[in-house]
């Protein structure tokens, strides 16, 4: 008899949901198999990466992560635009900064109304990243919903504590929510099931298992999607077979390994081949645990990934 | 048995009651809602019925007006029943049952079981028992001592010479002898290694043999008097009906007196290793414990001296605390406690009646020389314990339900201030102990409070107006809740959809028992007029926090014991309840709340205060004591602090029932159908 190899017997699929409206909207999730494990199974949508915009000049940007938006970054619709006229973004991630209370505090009115310019200038789908304070998403991401009305987009975080409020306003502006949970799978099972017992419908929602940067957690998040797919996929757990998205620029490009310049310290080499290649190596890993969406920042970096999702997709 | 069948209209529900049963009682324990909130004490007047027809009892009272009362208006919680009866709920407490799409459905609330059924197969032959003697005077040609008399005698008569006493017996012997012309009753106490002389009385007292068993929790402390001469009565004429009263006397509980120094295990040892704080905590627990004696002797009419012995069941740091021994390292890893033997005389291993055990034994004591007030020769039997953190409670629990001699697979849990688990039968034991808090016994909880008079014990919610029907315990005036009340509270709060399964109030229920108070949202049980404090009594959000906790720990610990005896739930042939949290357990209400696996009713046993309930068995059966040394010796303690899935099970049964729904399928479709 000729050799086999084993295959996995997969029970359960990942959901498989459309962010955005019209012709470039986008669809996630819907495998039936591990990630690109395709001789086992369907696969049918790779993972998606979306371009960070932040919604207000940011402050503490390295040189060479500014560079490539330099001439857009004071203006988060020119900055939009960019990422998907001149680096062919997909998708959007408007990172709402400047209305978190521990920051500028930007009243949620004038960070709705970036929200609105945006998400009519593009044609690609939006995502819409609060302030992770659950207050003031309460709020704002009310707002934000309501504004984007027939755009489709995927809104978050939503916490344990403020999935009631953004929630309802998705379900009626038929928005996508995106469920934050600490690292951990019975909390993150837990509040998917809040959802469905609010009424938001099982294709509008995306998982937020938390992201920790390379070197500073990554491993933690990696064990928890693995073990997400595993109970989705396996172990027929219904409530788990949502796709996952990992907010990871932010993490990454926080590090000091990605601050460090050549001539700080001489053995850390060139910072921005050094950075760029962290962000790859972070979102390569996460997509290899089961990630569908992955927002990044450096052009480079989401090519290279880009790049090799495409290799693993032929 | 059930003798009149009461009808409860419009619905048309049947219940069955006995004579003289409280009507209000009748409709809870039915699941028949009526509007009730002072606890049955007939003070709030809200709990209105009409008696259509039939035999009810129930005074005039100032909320029913004549005219109303001529019509057959009562107050349910007035009035008992003495013969088939009609009841017409009123409008305002009748709930649309089509709209729930479900039928009133018979309660399955446990009461504590006695220790009669469990006793089968163990005959009642004490370890400390009374003989009475007539010894033959001395004489010119038989003038041997007084001692080698009392010797003659027990190998005369019962065949023993494994026999020891001790100096003062035998100070006051000879006066005694001849003070009670040569009749006299010998307490003799045997153990492994012989009999003991415990004490010898004038006059033959074998009638007045009695004992005080105690359960030494760390926030109550139980006791009981038995009455061991009566004891042997029953056991020849298979008397009697109530297990747990089975030759009790009188039963009595207070606070334990060290709960001013912590209020649990870990803040005692604490304060133990201050100075003079060991001896502080003994004084106070055996305060506590003579303050129960004396009054129980009151209550008995019984004399000090006829107690012949006290045993003592409580948890590792309270038993070292009882004797005075340090219990420091119990809380320092490796957690080694100064001993786990029994007081008892027994030993572990090997042993019969006449050969001795071998290994180290500890002969039970005089009571008074820890300082127990009770008389100079009474002894002081202790339940040996597993480890530092399952203690003589549970092995008094695990003897007292019988499970070590069960051939099925039984799961015993202790719901205290502690939530200890045992899983196994005959040939095996494990145990774990998780730190569950102890919100079942009211502690953490705002108006939480042990199992006594006032104490909110059942409580229904209507499923659309939310108004609360509530039973306190002796219908007392509502005081706080205790662990059963909070069952039922959190349940309904749940079916009623007041809460999410995150424990979470709905903000925008139509009702102002839901409201914003000083510790965030909660619910109004009872309004202060009616309560006994004049406050609110209110369960709030972090209540139901520290309850979710507490379930989440005792089943993540369950489950733990279940997966490294590679079981599961559902291979399990009993789960035995036990821990003071209330009368009753309601089985399906603490379903709802995944504190308890959903299984088939019929497997669940509510045993009450286990510990309590072993203590008795010590008391009665010498063969327990020795069977008690043997099963603690050979129970296997899983530490959970050391199993890397607690943490994640803890965190899965962190919900309302719990995060894999799948576990509680009964339970989902049941909140399916209410929300």
């Amino acid at each position: 008899m000729a050799f086999e190899i084993p295959k996995i017997r997969y029970t359960g699929k990942i959901e498989e949901i459309v962010v955005g409206a019209g012709q470039k909207a986008v669809r996630v999730g819907g495998s039936g198999c591990y990630p690109f494990c395709r001789f086992e199974g369907e696969m049918p949508n790779p993972p998606k990466i979306a371009f960070e915009v932040w919604d207000h000049r940011p402050e503490d940007w390295q040189e060479w992560a500014i560079e490539p938006y330099r001439d857009v970054i004071h203006d988060p619709v020119a900055w939009a635009k960019k990422s998907i006229d001149v680096y062919g973004a997909e998708m959007i991630a408007l990172q709402l900064k400047s209305a978190d209370p521990n920051g500028m505090d930007r009243p949620v009115d004038e960070a709705v109304k970036v929200v609105q310019d945006v998400v009519n200038a593009i044609d690609v789908p939006l995502i819409v990243w609060g302030t992770a304070n659950d207050d003031k998403d309460a709020d704002l991401l009310r707002k934000a919903a309501e504004v984007c009305e027939g755009k489709n987009v995927a809104i978050g975080p939503l916490s344990e504590k403020n999935y009631k409020q953004i929630g309802a306003m998705a379900i009626g502006y038929g928005q996508v929510v995106m469920a934050s949970s600490p690292i951990d799978v019975n909390l993150a099972k837990q509040l998917n099931i809040l959802l469905g017992n609010l009424g938001v419908p099982d294709e509008k929602v995306l998982m937020d298992p938390t992201t920790g940067g390379l070197g500073y957690g990554l491993e933690y998040t990696y064990s928890v999607i693995e073990r997400d797919r595993m109970a989705a996929l396996t172990q027929e757990d219904v409530k788990l077979q949502r796709p996952i998205v990992c907010n990871l620029a932010h993490e990454v490009w926080k590090t000091k390994e990605a601050r460090l310049k050549r001539e700080d310290d001489e053995k850390m080499g060139d910072e921005v081949k050094r950075s760029v290649l962290m962000e790859s190596v972070a979102a390569m890993t996460l997509a290899f645990a089961g990630a569908d969406i992955l927002i990044m920042r450096h052009p480079e970096s989401a090519r290279l990934v880009k790049e090799m999702i495409g290799e693993l997709m032929k | 048995m059930l003798v009149y069948t009461i009808k409860f209209m419009p619905e048309g529900y049947e219940a069955a009651a006995n004579d003289g049963d409280n009507l209000l009682e009748i409709a809870m324990r039915s699941d028949v809602y009526i509007n009730a909130s002072c606890g049955g004490n007939g003070t709030c007047g809200k709990c209105r019925v009409k008696i259509v027809e039939g035999q009810v009892r129930a005074p005039m009272h100032s909320k029913v007006s004549r005219e109303d009362y001529d019509a057959g208006v009562r107050l349910a919680c007035m009035t008992t029943v003495h013969g088939n009866a009609v009841v017409e709920i009123p409008p305002e407490s009748q709930v649309d049952r089509a709209a729930l799409g479900r039928k009133a459905e018979i309660r399955h609330i446990l009461s504590v079981l006695g220790d009669r059924d469990l006793m089968r197969g163990w005959g009642v032959d004490p370890a400390v028992t009374k003989l009475y003697m007539e010894l033959k005077e001395p004489s010119a040609d038989d003038n041997v001592s007084d001692l080698r008399r009392l010797e003659r005698e027990f190998q005369t008569k019962y065949g023993r010479t494994d026999i020891a006493i001790d100096l003062p017996v035998l100070k006051t012997l000879n006066r005694t002898l001849r003070e009670a012309g040569w009749k006299v009753t010998a307490t003799v106490m045997e153990t492994d290694r012989g009999i003991g002389i415990v004490n010898v009385e004038p006059g033959n007292t074998e009638a007045r043999d009695y004992s005080i068993v105690f359960d030494i929790g760390t926030t109550t402390i139980c006791a009981q008097i038995l009455d061991l001469a009566n004891c042997s009565v029953v056991k020849v004429a298979e008397r009697g009906d109530n297990g747990l009263d089975l030759c009790t006397v009188a039963e009595l509980s207070d606070y334990n007196g060290q709960i001013r120094y912590g209020d649990d295990v870990i803040a005692r040892i604490m304060y133990s290793r201050k100075k003079g704080g060991l001896e502080k905590l003994q004084k106070a627990l055996v305060k506590t414990m003579n303050g129960l004696i004396k009054e129980l002797l009151g209550m008995g009419g019984i004399r000090a001296e006829d107690i012949t012995h006290i045993v003592c069941a409580g948890n590792t740091t309270m038993t070292h605390l009882l004797l005075g021994i340090n219990p420091k390292d119990i809380m320092l890893a490796p957690y080694t406690p100064a001993m786990t033997a029994g007081v008892s005389g027994f030993g572990a291993s090997g042993g019969t009646e006449r050969s001795g055990a071998s290994g180290i034994i500890i002969p039970p004591f005089r009571a008074k020389e820890i300082g127990i007030a009770l008389n100079e020769h009474g002894r002081l039997f202790v339940s040996p314990c597993v480890s530092s953190y399952v203690g003589g409670d549970i092995v008094a629990g695990v003897i007292g339900s019988g499970m070590f001699r069960e051939e099925g697979i039984s799961l015993y849990m202790d719901i205290g201030t502690n939530g200890e688990i045992v899983l196994g039968n005959r040939d095996w034991l494990m145990c774990a102990s998780c730190s569950a808090g102890p919100a079942f016994e009211g502690g953490g909880i705002k108006f939480g409070m042990r199992a006594g008079t006032g104490a909110i014990e059942q409580v229904k919610i209507h499923p659309s107006t939310f108004e609360p029907m509530v039973l306190t315990i002796g219908k007392a005036q509502p005081a706080g809740i205790c662990g059963s009340g909070l069952i039922d509270i959190v349940a309904g709060l749940i079916e009623t959809g007041l809460i999410d399964q995150n424990g979470k109030f709905r903000r925008d229920c139509d009702t102002a028992r839901v409201r914003h108070g000083e510790d965030g949202y909660e619910y109004v049980i009872c309004y202060a007029p009616e309560t006994t404090a004049g406050r609110d009594i209110v369960i709030t959000e972090v209540d139901i926090d520290n309850l979710v906790r507490t379930k989440a720990a005792v089943y993540a610990g369950c489950k733990v014991l279940l997966d490294n005896a590679g079981l599961s739930y559902g291979e399990l042939e009993k789960v035995i309840i036990a821990g003071g949290f209330g009368h009753y357990i309601d089985i399906e209400r603490a379903q709802v709340i995944g504190l308890l696996p959903e299984l088939p009713m019929e497997r669940f046993i509510f045993v009450g205060n286990g510990s309590l309930l072993g203590a008795r068995l010590f008391s009665f059966s010498k063969d327990l004591l020795r069977e008690a040394e043997r099963v603690a010796r050979n129970m296997t303690n899983i530490e959970l602090s050391n199993s890397p899935s607690f943490m994640d099970e803890f965190v899965a049964a962190m919900f309302l029932p719990h995060t894999d729904q799948d576990l509680f399928p009964g339970v989902m479709k049941r909140l399916k159908n209410s929300g």
